[in-house]
């Protein structure tokens, strides 16, 4: 098993070499530069241009940049972020933390309902309560998270139970610390909710879909000519199977951890990466792009390899 | 395929604004009667800013996101009176001048940076010769300081005393003197260390962030707010003797999303809304208002349409950047004048503007009362006349296709394109696209990414037709770059090279009106410039809006302007008695 994991990350390096270089490519095929907007600006002249185009080394061959910049990552130096001046490791930690606590909030909301709702629709399969749940789903599926989180705060707005946007209240640094956590999960409920809809929606269509088949198989046949409780072989025998499939697609969702919910942060202004990672590629902020590319790249080989062991213990099949 | 979308986009748009009669009352103007009372201490002012500023660094860091929150912590040795616009004097109490070259500046004793230390001459210097003059570090004002070339002489005579001595005479100085001071104590040694291009940052203690401003840095929490406190050395007094400022705090949430901010403002978390057209319709209404918005007036910066007259040959492809057959048509200034007439400006104020606007015809707006001259050629909507001068110049529509053709048969198409992220732009281009077609032009539109169209206006040239706008100062020279030939940013024309003898009289006018001191004469100057431009339509210029802001009812000393914003004296605003939480 920890050679296996070991091959897994062996593997990862061609892998995330190829997504850093093919960023950087295409950032740098787009037309303009981060200094494009300077280029633009009446008061400042070509000579100051160069000289900012020496700071940031823009002047020098493409490939030199790149090996410049791997060879800084390697001494875990992410380089410097030309509008904020700042290093990238700074600018994306001071962010990366309210990301991964809206991204993990959804992610527990999304499974708390994906897995119960899955196994009651296949349980009721065409009866009322799935036609419901479907409803439900087809709604959820066509209504993008940052329109329902528009949709929440007008919400908000209205009842006035719920803060409109933002993570923290103005107040929050005089609260007790069960207080603080109180309001930042106050704050959590929009974003939160818009963010796990869809996923909720479809996931349980999937998990629903698992119940089915796994429901319809001869050995579940079998089991229950043994004689065997239905409780029992649903939640032992049934649950078990329909699960493995889900277990990836929870890996998956790892690496979404810090870019998955960019304009549901903007809407409800939300202080996360994504904002910034947005900003960053429509800037050509080049540093800071590849930054959170390998941040995000890191993340799926982490998650996808978390899924697989994950598998390895729920599945006696698979056996590295 | 583009036709129908943009068609559906202008629908659209349609259908978002519906016009406001009552507009005339749902605002008001601020009041003309600019008389200060002595405030109270106290309270804060809760304002949104739509995104995180870059750096607390003002010398390096220029965009809006930074200086609205420099604009606080820093000051300069002059200032401009948010109201008339001129000069005024600021940490320098008054200066000498014989000849335009030797300036004396008598600075303030009483000023202290935030941190305690004494403001002197030596903050003065070091501020022009160590930072704004040090070539290893990158920023536009060396540019502003750097006259034909040459660097201004700056000396200490004593503490409280500087010299500037021009390499010629400069008559924007004065104006330019505006840039923020920043403290040598503070600052020096990574200066030496040659640190300070990265210094200030975000990431920096706010006891690190100096300066003489009314504020201070308290507080910056990434993505979530910027809280700025009272600066306690803060050297102004009001009338009865008190310390300015009057407000404890002044908050930035950062709302990203201007829907958001809105709710914000409605529900009374914010302070401050800046208004869009169509937020009009939604705060406007409203009764029992907790809040007054107000006009300040026309707004600065333009949207404009430009032509390329670029003749030059790409090296690389060997080919002209624009065809030679085009050239012909942008070039004339006839056909130029015809577009001019055929943009419908009434149109584009009622549907972009909500009815809010003014057309423009002059390179300033109006809200530069010090400069800008209503004795410009005006061209009202006339598609008849549109029509004629196409007539005239050969344009016909030989196979009654419904787009015309030059004399030598060649189709009156035309791409056009505008940056992607100013929905404002886009609504323009379309209403443009309309008002040519119904005159037999073929207009392409296509939106660009704002990197992608600066690229092609500076170093590609690759561009028949852009809408873009510019922000305006006071001082028209500072646009030079865009009116000399010989600038970088003369966007119709690149090749350094005058086509026309009114660009060789534009070059003069600008090197002119920095030698001229007197007022009087260089508004003359300008004037005649803003009249050429408007003859010659180098640029096409469309529509202005009004500054509309809305302020909650819980502040004194509010005279909004549309230099300074809605809280122009920011030192002086305080919390009304009754107002206090």
């Amino acid at each position: 098993m920890i050679i296996y994991a070991l091959k897994r990350l062996g593997y990862s390096i061609p892998l995330l070499l190829g997504v850093t270089f093919m960023t950087f490519l295409f950032i740098h095929i787009a037309p303009g530069d981060f200094l494009s907007e300077l280029k633009s600006n009446p008061q400042v002249s070509r000579q100051a241009i160069k000289l900012y185009e020496e700071k940031f080394h823009l002047n020098e061959p493409l490939l030199n940049q790149y090996l410049i910049w791997l060879k800084n990552i390697l001494k875990g130096d992410l380089g410097y972020s030309f509008s904020y001046k700042a290093e990238v490791k700074n600018v994306i930690a001071s962010r990366a933390k309210n990301t991964i606590i809206l991204s993990l909030s959804a992610i527990v909301f999304t499974w708390i309902f994906v897995i119960p709702l899955g196994i009651i629709a296949s349980l009721h399969k065409n009866k009322f309560i799935d036609r419901f749940i479907s409803l439900f789903s087809y709604l959820g599926i066509s209504s993008p998270s940052f329109l329902l989180a528009m949709v929440f705060l007008y919400f908000a707005y209205i009842s006035g139970l719920l803060p409109l946007g933002g993570m923290r209240s103005l107040r929050f640094y005089e609260l007790s610390a069960l207080g603080k956590i109180l309001d930042i999960a106050k704050h959590l409920v929009i974003p939160t909710i818009a963010l796990s809809f869809a996923s909720i929606a479809s996931l349980q269509r999937i998990m629903r879909a698992n119940m089915l088949e796994v429901l319809g198989s001869a050995y579940i046949l079998a089991a229950k000519a043994r004689g065997i409780s239905n409780t029992r072989i649903l939640y032992v025998h049934a649950l078990k199977n329909a699960l493995n499939p889900m277990i990836t697609i929870f890996g998956y969702q790892f690496s979404s951890l810090l870019s998955g919910a960019a304009l549901t942060e903007i809407i409800v202004g939300w202080p996360g990466l994504g904002q910034v990672a947005l900003e960053a590629v429509r800037k050509q902020d080049l540093y800071l792009v590849m930054g959170s590319v390998i941040i995000s790249g890191v993340l799926l080989i982490a998650g996808n390899l978390i899924a697989d062991i994950l598998l390895a213990f729920s599945d006696p099949r698979i056996r590295y | 395929m583009r036709g129908p979308i943009s068609k559906s986009l202008l629908f659209i748009v349609l259908l978002l604004t519906t016009q406001i009669s009552i507009a005339a009352q749902v605002w008001q103007k601020p009041s003309g009667n600019y008389k200060f009372d002595c405030g109270r201490p106290g309270g804060s002012l809760i304002l949104y800013a739509t995104s995180d500023p870059k750096s607390f660094n003002p010398i390096v860091a220029k965009e809006t996101s930074t200086t609205q929150i420099t604009s606080y912590l820093f000051e300069g040795l002059t200032r401009v009176d948010p109201r008339t616009l001129k000069v005024i004097p600021n940490l320098a109490k008054s200066w000498q001048n014989q000849d335009g070259r030797r300036w004396i500046f008598h600075l303030r004793k009483d000023v202290y940076w935030s941190d305690g230390h004494k403001f002197t001459a030596g903050d003065v210097t070091f501020t022009f010769n160590n930072i704004i003059y040090n070539p290893k570090i990158p920023t536009g004002t060396r540019d502003i300081f750097t006259i034909e070339g040459k660097k201004i002489k700056i000396k200490a005579v004593d503490d409280y005393t500087v010299e500037f001595i021009l390499p010629s005479v400069f008559s924007p100085f004065l104006r330019a003197l505006s840039q923020d001071i920043l403290p040598r104590h503070k600052y020096l040694s990574l200066v030496s260390k040659d640190k300070f291009t990265f210094s200030m940052g975000l990431d920096s203690k706010p006891e690190d962030i100096v300066g003489t401003g009314p504020f201070r840095l308290k507080k910056y929490l990434a993505g979530e707010r910027v809280v700025l406190e009272r600066n306690p050395y803060y050297w102004k007094k009001d009338a009865c003797g008190n310390n300015f400022p009057y407000l404890d705090e002044i908050i930035f949430i950062i709302l990203p999303n201007p829907e958001t901010a809105l709710l914000k403002f409605l529900e009374g978390e914010l302070d401050y809304y800046s208004l869009r057209p169509q937020d009009l319709a939604i705060l406007g209404p409203r009764k029992n208002k907790d809040f007054t918005i107000y006009n300040a007036g026309i707004a600065f910066g333009s949207n404009f349409l430009v032509f390329n007259e670029n003749p030059a040959i790409n090296p690389r492809t060997k080919k002209h950047y624009v065809e030679p057959y085009k050239l012909r048509w942008f070039r004339d200034k006839r056909f130029r004048k015809a577009v001019s007439f055929a943009v419908n400006r009434r149109k584009i104020i009622e549907i972009v503007m909500n009815g809010l606007g003014v057309p423009q015809y002059s390179p300033l707006s109006p809200a530069n009362t010090l400069f800008y001259s209503d004795n410009v050629i005006k061209y009202l909507y006339d598609p008849a006349k549109a029509k004629d001068i196409l007539y005239s110049l050969g344009f016909r529509d030989a196979d009654s296709d419904g787009v015309l053709e030059d004399k030598h048969g060649n189709k009156l198409e035309i791409n056009l394109f505008t940056n992607a992220n100013s929905p404002e732009r886009i609504t323009i281009a379309v209403l443009i696209k309309e008002d040519l077609g119904s005159l037999g032009f073929k207009v392409n539109f296509m939106p660009l990414d704002f990197n992608n169209l600066v690229t092609k206006l500076t170093a590609t040239f690759d561009w028949e037709a852009v809408i873009i706008g510019l922000t305006g100062g006071i001082e028209p020279y500072f646009g030079k770059n865009v009116w000399s030939y010989k600038g970088d940013l003369h966007a119709w024309n690149p090749t350094k090279k005058a086509l026309d003898d009114y660009e060789l009289k534009i070059d003069d006018i600008f090197n002119k009106s920095a030698k001229t001191l007197d007022m009087a004469k260089r508004k003359e100057l300008f004037n005649e410039w803003q009249y050429i431009v408007s003859d010659n339509l180098p640029f096409i210029y469309t529509v202005q809006g009004y500054s509309i802001y809305a302020v909650r009812n819980r502040f004194g000393n509010l005279f909004p302007t549309v230099y300074g914003g809605a809280f122009s004296e920011i030192e002086r605003v305080y919390v009304l008695d009754k107002a206090k939480k």
